[in-house]
């Protein structure tokens, strides 16, 4: 008797989480979308210049995302251009080469790597900045170039983990096989295996985009401001659409602020369930690339 | 010439492989280095314990230890049972179609912008946590670990059914051949077995609650008192860099935050290592 | 008939067409040509100002580009003083000490006053002196010893960083001391929005900062606006301050001569400041 009574909590209980959790996570959406949805429109993005004029550069934009979308595509774009070849470089030699002590003592590394704390990388970075600045170069400070480094550093886990895990699930019997038609190991890596773990490690490339597009703990620390127009130099300063978000929510100077506050949380929340599908359809379509290959 | 071109390529991955790790241990150096001016002052483990009044002169942490503390494991409160039923309905109770359309949600949730979570819970959660306890300004402990819980809750969800995942199939059968409903699979057989499992989900759960910033410098209040309910005002470790970052570089104070990031660093570690080592325990003992 | 000459008619024509051109063209010229990056960082209560400026300026002259940052008054004449920024805006008059360490000029282009706030929801609308050293002190807790409603006080202060938290200790408070169980919020705008959503909150912000959505609180009587901060009836006041590292040159010496001129000084007043003459 008593057991039924168990059984039966356990499903009320389970039943109750997760609507709990369902109806938490609507609430959060539906006010967002509810309260913003209002001023997603051209003018959010653009201000009072001409959107076409806008992207072609013709036009500054004041009073709209435009700069802060820019500054989050151009850091989002250079982190990945720093984090893949080392990353995947990596995982690389701790699938294919590494020995098992050497895998042993380099996860250890990786897993404290994956745990620290988005700021103190961030802190990290800032320090480097200051370092940079004191003994190398006046013009060095935090930039959109030490910030890309730093979130390369943030998500370099993500991407060595998944290349590793994508290789090491390759079968035996296809590993061996080019090996044995004579092929050299690293023809039989970058011929046979990567393609074979091509969606595995794309869609650890695509959910580090994500991660790069939303962290604003890194971003806080080493360049992001309130103002700055488009990012025009490596060594500038830039503005980013998550530490927008952030700016907004604490110091927004009227309603219409807010407004934008809500019109951006809105653009990233696309933004980012956009890569996470992206992430979802590429992981999908490339298996059958790879394997339906006419 | 390929055997070179083998070399080579050999070599360059090995250099990334230690590229990689070195940045771990790098992080660490510059951050003792530049911490080590106040931390030879005032002693590493003085610092821990003495309170933030640096017009006082006092660059202790202990206030944001223990607002980390607080807020964190107060989400864990909230998000532990939460996960757990979830989890369940997704391992074994729900109904097949309701299984895999809700674990896709929770994946999606993952990817929700901790910005995000913050900026609704200001606008959202403060004001309600104000007037339904008539007290304090609903800038507090609570409403930090509310939202904080609610943003850990997708990743430990998604811990606890890769753990029910991994058992092996000859259990669940033997289950099933026995005539047990799902329910009772559940509670008697996947439970036990997965159980290391869950231990490791709660404890990297613990580590990303204690490593966000966001959330609790947007919500927590940020005062530099050690707390004294939950209804009250706190500061958290990664909150108090975040804070302080803007202040002079030879300060003390700035010098602060370096204790802050190697109390952060040393808890990761610490992390690592425990869920490394039960990893290794369920290892031996299968 | 008198008949105007051809130079009579074009002299009055020229002076017609001076007339009624903008403005700004005057102000403006000097950044006619200019390129390169203006960095500014600091004070919050300077952003308003500066982003306006910055906006005018940058619209007519797409090659140059002027960040703005906040921070706080220690930041930006840190900032400066490392060379990592071009103007640091201090909401205080730099130290002696750091005027001599980073060779610091100063250039002040306003008088702003800090003036406590509440919520607009808020009964009490003025508080002697001691009372608000006890209140921001913690020993006033409760709102019904001021005549309001049975609540709590949340007392909200500044990052260590801020000038205005540093002239509001100083002559606001006496240099009393701040509780440490009070919320801290990073700029005036932030105060601003903490405070207009928090109906029992008290907190200091500039006067310039002042609007619909927060309710300032008169002292000893004073109602804090412009006008008292100037005929110096309402004490708590204090300069807006650009600094530079040495010699202000080029595109930095053009914007600050620019908060001087009558379109700068229109602007400064736009956003609430009294300039400086």
């Amino acid at each position: 008797m008593k057991f039924r009574t168990l059984e039966g909590l356990t499903v009320l209980f389970s039943w109750a989480a997760g609507l709990l959790l369902l109806s938490a996570v609507s609430l959060l959406l539906g006010y967002l979308l509810i309260k913003g949805y209002q001023s997603v429109n051209l003018s959010l993005i653009f201000g009072d210049a001409s959107p076409l004029r806008a992207v072609l550069l013709k036009e500054r934009v004041f009073d709209g995302l435009f700069p802060a979308i820019a500054g989050t595509l151009v850091l989002v774009i250079l982190s990945i251009v720093w984090a893949i070849p080392v990353g995947v470089a990596a995982g690389i030699y701790l699938a294919e080469y590494a020995g098992s002590r050497v895998k042993k003592v380099l996860d250890v590394f990786f897993d404290v790597l994956s745990g620290i704390p988005s700021i103190v990388v961030g802190l990290f970075g800032f320090s480097f900045a200051v370092f940079l600045h004191k003994h190398y170069s006046d013009r060095i400070g935090p930039c959109l170039l030490i910030s890309s480094i730093a979130l390369s550093i943030l998500v370099l886990p993500y991407i060595i983990r998944t290349t590793q895990a994508s290789l090491e699930g390759i079968p035996l019997d296809l590993r061996l096989t080019a090996l044995a038609l004579g092929a050299t190991r690293f023809q039989n890596i970058f011929l046979v295996l990567i393609p074979r773990s091509l969606s595995g490690i794309m869609s650890g490339i695509i959910l580090a985009i994500g991660r790069c597009a939303e962290d604003t703990a890194v971003i806080m620390l080493t360049g992001a401001v309130a103002s700055a127009g488009l990012p025009h130099s490596l060594f500038s300063q830039y503005e980013a659409l998550p530490f927008f978000i952030y700016y907004i929510s604490s110091q927004y100077a009227n309603p219409d602020e807010l407004m934008q506050g809500y019109g951006a949380s809105i653009i990233l929340l696309l933004l980012c369930a956009g890569l996470f599908s992206l992430a979802y359809g590429i992981r999908k379509g490339l298996n059958y690339w790879a394997f339906y290959r006419p | 010439m390929k055997r070179f071109g083998e070399m080579l390529a050999e070599r360059t991955f090995l250099l990334s492989a230690l590229a990689s790790s070195s940045i771990t241990l790098a992080i660490l150096a510059f951050m003792v280095f530049m911490g080590l001016p106040l931390m030879k002052e005032g002693g590493f483990f003085q610092l821990l314990l003495k309170p933030w009044a640096p017009f006082q002169g006092s660059f202790g942490i202990y206030p944001m230890i223990v607002g980390t503390g607080a807020i964190s494991f107060l989400s864990l409160v909230f998000a532990f049972p939460l996960s757990l039923g979830c989890s369940f309905l997704i391992g074994a109770i729900g109904p097949r179609p309701v299984r895999r359309g809700f674990r896709r949600l929770i994946e999606l949730m993952t990817g929700i912008p901790t910005v995000i979570y913050g900026f609704v819970g200001i606008f959202l959660l403060v004001p309600i946590i104000r007037e339904l306890f008539q007290q304090g300004s609903g800038l507090c402990i609570l409403t930090a670990a509310l939202v904080l819980g609610l943003m850990i809750t997708p990743t430990m969800t998604l811990f606890f059914c890769d753990s029910f995942d991994r058992i092996p199939r000859s259990f669940l059968d033997a289950a099933d051949a026995l005539g047990a409903s799902p329910v009772q699979k559940l509670l008697y057989v996947i439970l036990p077995s997965a159980k290391k499992g869950m231990l490791n989900g709660v404890i990297l759960a613990l580590g990303r609650a204690v490593g966000d910033t966001l959330i609790a410098l947007m919500i927590a209040g940020n005062a530099i008192r050690v707390p004294e309910s939950v209804l009250d005002p706190a500061r958290t470790l990664t909150a108090h860099i975040a804070l302080v970052i803007a202040a002079d570089y030879d300060s003390p104070e700035f010098r602060s935050i370096f204790t802050c990031g190697i109390v952060l660093y040393l808890f990761t570690m610490a992390v690592t290592f425990l869920v490394r080592y039960l990893g290794q325990a369920e290892g031996r003992r299968e | 008939m008198k008949r105007f000459t051809l130079v009579q008619l074009l002299s009055v024509i020229s002076l017609l067409l001076a007339l009624c051109s903008p403005a700004f063209s005057d102000s403006l010229d000097p950044f006619k040509g200019e390129k390169g990056v203006l960095k500014i960082s600091g004070g919050t209560a300077h952003i308003p100002v500066m982003k306006d400026v910055a906006q005018q300026i940058m619209a007519r002259n797409p090659e140059i580009q002027i960040t703005i940052a906040g921070g706080g008054s220690g930041v930006g004449i840190k900032q400066v003083g490392e060379g990592l920024v071009n103007i640091g805006n201090s909401g205080r008059k730099p130290t002696d000490e750091e005027i001599s360490r980073y060779q610091l000029l100063l250039f002040q282009w306003a008088i702003d006053g800090v003036a406590p706030v509440v919520n607009p929801k808020n009964r009490v609308k003025g508080l002697t002196k001691s009372q608000m050293i006890d209140i921001f002190a913690g020993k006033i807790g409760n709102w019904k010893e001021l005549g309001g409603e049975y609540r709590a006080i949340n007392v909200y202060t500044r990052d260590e960083a801020s000038g205005t938290r540093e002239v509001f200790w100083k002559k606001g408070l006496d240099k009393g001391q701040i509780t440490p169980g009070a919320h801290v919020v990073v700029s005036n705008g932030a105060m601003k929005t903490a405070i207009g959503q928090d109906p029992y909150g008290i907190g200091y912000v500039s006067v310039g900062h002042i609007d619909k959505t927060v309710a300032s609180v008169a002292l000893d009587g004073v109602v804090p606006t412009n006008a008292t901060v100037q005929d110096g009836s309402f004490k708590i006041a204090r300069g807006l301050y650009s600094n530079t590292k040495g010699d202000p040159a080029g595109l930095t010496l053009k914007f600050l001569d620019f908060l001087f001129t009558a379109d700068g000084k229109k602007i400064i007043e736009e956003h609430g400041f009294i300039p400086a003459k």
